[in-house]
């Protein structure tokens, strides 16, 4: 369950003002937010991922209120409970596809890298299609699975919060498809939330609901 | 030592047999030295003696030169080159004897040359013809004589050098090697008093030698001898029977010293 | 920091090229001082526990450097010559006891001492392979010399004219190898060892030929009376020593002005050296020098320039230290993205610099390993090195 409440947002030395008096989203639901560019869709991502703060006004996540912890403990519930997915993958070119989707573990204390994890990790990617291919740089893949493994890096730790950000700007349609029917797979299976950036519009019927930052309206599907 | 048809003195040759049995019977060492003895290698019988005398039980003398051989001419192979080499002392007669000596490596340092201390005395011969050619110049191959020790005053002064050698190289034996050299310098010294006066019977008388080898003999014991070379096991052919007539006209000897005894048909 | 070494690890694997010259930088500023200081001290042991072992050397009056440099590392610095002589005095003196050295010629590319055998006891030397020269014209060869030539006993060495323009001085002289000596770890190694007399022989100064009274070729003989020959152009000189020819070898003129480089003058104790040294003080001809009193000063030398070697090294290393600095800032420019990256998914920017100090730490650990290795290397083989770039 994620809640925003009366949330107020400007970047200093910015005419840009974001307000969003309120929207929530609940566990297994899938939401779609498009808008124009510039109107803010990745800035409230951001705000709800911890990542920036808000000038007045709450995120929730759950029970917790994410705009209320420490720097430190906001990092942490962000690596744990927030697998983020970029347009543009985000991969590290010098690891391996196992080594990128156990990056998260390597990086942050949040999180403990063992056998179990490991084990998970090789399920998850075979399940993604990308099982003989652990051993490979991103280089090395097409684009269709450079996202597959990084959905499965945001996917690894079990998050309760999905955020992509334009996931599938950079796919065919066919990849497009894929993409989204493995992520709402994994939504649906975890009872996690997904937040989807998108500008495409042939892809907002697939979502539960449509957050359009145009006139700030929740429309349902 | 004997001329045809000549009485010959028994007692000057047997005293002279001795001497040349001293320094042409070669005395192959037996092996198995002790390894705190001296080890001494000599090129000659003389020196060989002189350090046995003087070293006793306390030196490993060793003469490798082959029966048959004369030490004189004789040249080493290289395992015994080695072995000279490889000795505590190695005694060199010096004026010229063993040539060898000159042509091989020897350690400086335990060579002694016997003789250095009266290289004064050393008698010239040449035998040689001077020849030039190259940027050397001009140069003959001359020597000297180098049967020293028929001098007992030399002989003894040879073996004041092996004293000396052999007491540097074992100074905690140096008052032994003392008392055996006063030793053999008092026999020496008696030799060369006795031929003296035995010497002294044949002043001026002429006397032929089978080898130019009496040099210092002669010196010491103002003998008047010539030479001729003649080998005592070979029979001299009619040429040398007429030289020798020739020679004998000049030079009237009555006495002729051999170093062996030669053949019965050369004495008839 | 397992974690963050084992990222870092792949980052530098991956950038193979930029990590190799990054490793390479820091290995060259660190082994450059060390290998040069390591090679300095081996010189320096070398340099004087072969002084020290040699307490004195007689020899022409000059260069006291040249003098020992020649004798005792068999350098090309050609000291004027003393003669025999010069050793028989030191001899007569009952002092001290003289090991003579000339060193004049070389077989390709190596020394020819001519010394006694006395010098092999002198210096702890032993026979590895065949045995001890015996004869002129034989040799006893250091093991470098082997090992290069790839020659043993029973081969032979020529040596080189000694100039190739003085037709009618020096003969190469064929000489045989009668053994190789045991590994010294020092000048010896590299030497080819003879008699005086042999080197006496290639200074022309001692030959063979044939007979000329008894030689049936009246072609060689220019002029001939009853008591001298005159020999041409013609004559055979040969040119090797063998069994054969050894007994018409002969040496010509006064013995005592033979030539000698220098003599390793071993005096019976203190006393005789101090005795000694005073009676050559104020020589018309001759010095004795003491070959530590030489090297070190030399090595007073050496650790000058060391001084102002260290001073550089010190400044390049500063560069290099700034170039790294430089390397790693836009290197981290590159990796904005990554560092945005992990930033979102919610590490500090402390990972970032983590992840950086465990490349450094990598790099700089490939250094010290590489480092190590070329230095124990250069101090397995600082022997030789020494010789080659030092005392050569």
């Amino acid at each position: 369950m994620i809640a925003v409440d009366s949330l107020h947002f400007s970047y200093p030395a910015s005419t840009f003002r974001l307000s969003i008096p309120e929207f929530s989203a609940a566990p297994g639901e899938k939401l779609a937010v498009i808008g124009p560019s510039g109107s803010g869709k990745t800035t409230l991502l951001n705000l709800i991922a911890g990542i920036s703060l808000p000038q007045s006004g709450r995120v929730f996540i759950d029970d917790t209120a994410i705009s209320d912890m420490n720097d430190a403990a906001r990092r942490n519930y962000r690596i744990a409970q927030i697998g983020f997915v970029f347009q543009d993958f985000r991969l590290l070119e010098y690891l391996t596809v196992l080594d990128n989707i156990l990056h998260p573990y390597r990086i942050s204390g949040a999180l403990v890298l063992d056998r179990q994890v490991r084990e998970r990790a090789l399920a998850l990617a075979d399940s993604m299609g990308l099982g003989d291919k652990m051993k490979r740089h991103p280089d090395a893949l097409s684009q269709g699975e450079q996202q597959r493994a990084a959905i499965c890096r945001a996917l690894l730790p079990e998050p309760k919060l999905i955020l992509a950000d334009e996931a599938t700007g950079n796919l065919d349609p066919d990849n497009k498809s894929l993409i989204l029917d493995l992520l709402f797979e994994r939504v649906e299976a975890h009872s996690a939330t997904l937040l989807a950036v998108t500008h495409d519009h042939e892809l907002l019927p697939r979502f539960d609901r449509v957050v359009d930052f145009h006139d700030f309206r929740a429309s349902g599907a | 030592m004997y001329l045809k048809s000549t009485r010959y003195p028994v007692r000057f040759i047997s005293f002279v047999t001795i001497i040349i049995g001293m320094l042409s019977s070669p005395c192959a060492m037996a092996a198995g030295s002790v390894s705190e003895k001296l080890v001494v290698y000599s090129v000659n019988y003389p020196l060989a003696y002189f350090a046995r005398r003087i070293g006793g039980e306390h030196v490993d003398v060793h003469l490798p030169v082959p029966a048959g051989e004369d030490p004189a001419f004789w040249m080493p192979d290289s395992d015994t080159i080695t072995a000279y080499q490889q000795a505590d002392l190695v005694l060199l007669n010096g004026a010229g004897y063993a040539k060898w000596v000159d042509r091989v490596s020897l350690p400086g340092r335990r060579r002694v040359n016997t003789s250095a201390s009266f290289r004064d005395a050393y008698i010239p011969v040449e035998q040689s013809v001077t020849h030039q050619h190259g940027p050397g110049g001009d140069h003959s191959h001359a020597g000297t004589a180098f049967t020293t020790w028929l001098d007992f005053s030399l002989a003894a002064q040879h073996a004041q050098s092996i004293n000396a050698a052999m007491s540097r190289a074992r100074p905690a034996m140096a008052d032994v090697f003392e008392a055996n050299y006063q030793k053999l310098a008092r026999d020496l010294e008696k030799l060369d008093r006795e031929m003296q006066r035995v010497a002294g019977q044949y002043a001026d008388r002429p006397m032929l030698a089978s080898h130019p080898v009496y040099q210092y003999l002669a010196r010491r014991y103002k003998l008047n001898i010539e030479s001729v070379t003649w080998e005592p096991d070979v029979m001299p052919d009619p040429d040398e029977w007429r030289m020798l007539s020739r020679k004998l006209q000049a030079f009237p000897a009555d006495v002729m010293l051999w170093e062996r005894q030669p053949l019965p048909e050369t004495r008839e | 920091m397992m974690d963050s070494l084992y990222i870092a690890w792949r980052y530098v694997t991956w950038n193979r090229g930029k990590s190799l010259i990054l490793i390479a930088s820091v290995t060259l500023i660190a082994f450059l001082p060390l290998a040069l200081q390591l090679l300095l001290d081996e010189s320096e042991q070398q340099l004087r526990s072969r002084a020290t072992d040699t307490p004195l050397l007689l020899g022409a009056k000059g260069s006291a450097l040249d003098l020992v440099m020649n004798s005792l590392y068999f350098d090309d610095s050609m000291p004027p010559r003393i003669g025999l002589d010069a050793s028989e005095q030191v001899d007569a003196s009952e002092l001290a006891y003289a090991i003579p050295l000339y060193m004049r010629f070389r077989a390709r590319g190596f020394p020819i001492v001519g010394t006694s055998l006395d010098y092999f006891d002198f210096r702890s030397l032993r026979i590895g392979e065949g045995r001890m020269m015996t004869l002129l014209g034989e040799s006893v060869i250091g093991a470098d010399v082997a090992s290069k030539l790839g020659i043993g006993p029973g081969d032979s060495l020529v040596s080189s004219p000694d100039n190739l323009f003085d037709i009618a001085g020096v003969y190469p002289l064929k000489m045989k190898v009668a053994g190789v000596m045991e590994r010294s770890h020092g000048p010896d190694d590299a030497a080819v060892f003879v008699d005086t007399r042999t080197a006496w022989i290639i200074e022309g100064l001692g030959h063979g030929h044939q007979d000329l009274a008894r030689t049936g070729d009246s072609s060689v003989i220019l002029q001939k009376d009853d008591d001298s020959v005159t020999a041409n152009a013609k004559l055979m000189q040969y040119a090797e020593i063998t069994a054969d020819n050894i007994d018409s070898f002969h040496f010509h003129g006064d013995s005592s002005i033979y030539p000698l480089t220098a003599l390793i003058v071993q005096a019976n104790d203190d006393k005789a050296a101090a005795l000694l040294r005073g009676r050559y003080q104020d020589h018309d001809s001759y010095q004795v020098v003491r070959p530590v009193d030489v090297v070190d000063g030399l090595l007073e030398n050496i650790f000058r320039i060391k001084t102002v070697i260290d001073g550089v090294i010190v400044i390049v290393g500063l560069a290099t230290l700034l170039t790294m600095v430089l390397v790693f800032i836009l290197s981290l420019r590159i990796r904005q993205d990554e560092m945005d990256t992990i930033f979102r998914m919610g590490c500090s920017r402390m990972t970032m610099a983590r992840l950086l100090l465990a490349e450094i730490v990598i790099i700089v650990a490939a250094s010290a390993l590489l480092c190590a290795i070329l230095l124990t290397l250069v101090s397995a083989n600082s022997a030789s090195l020494v010789r080659y770039l030092l005392l050569s």
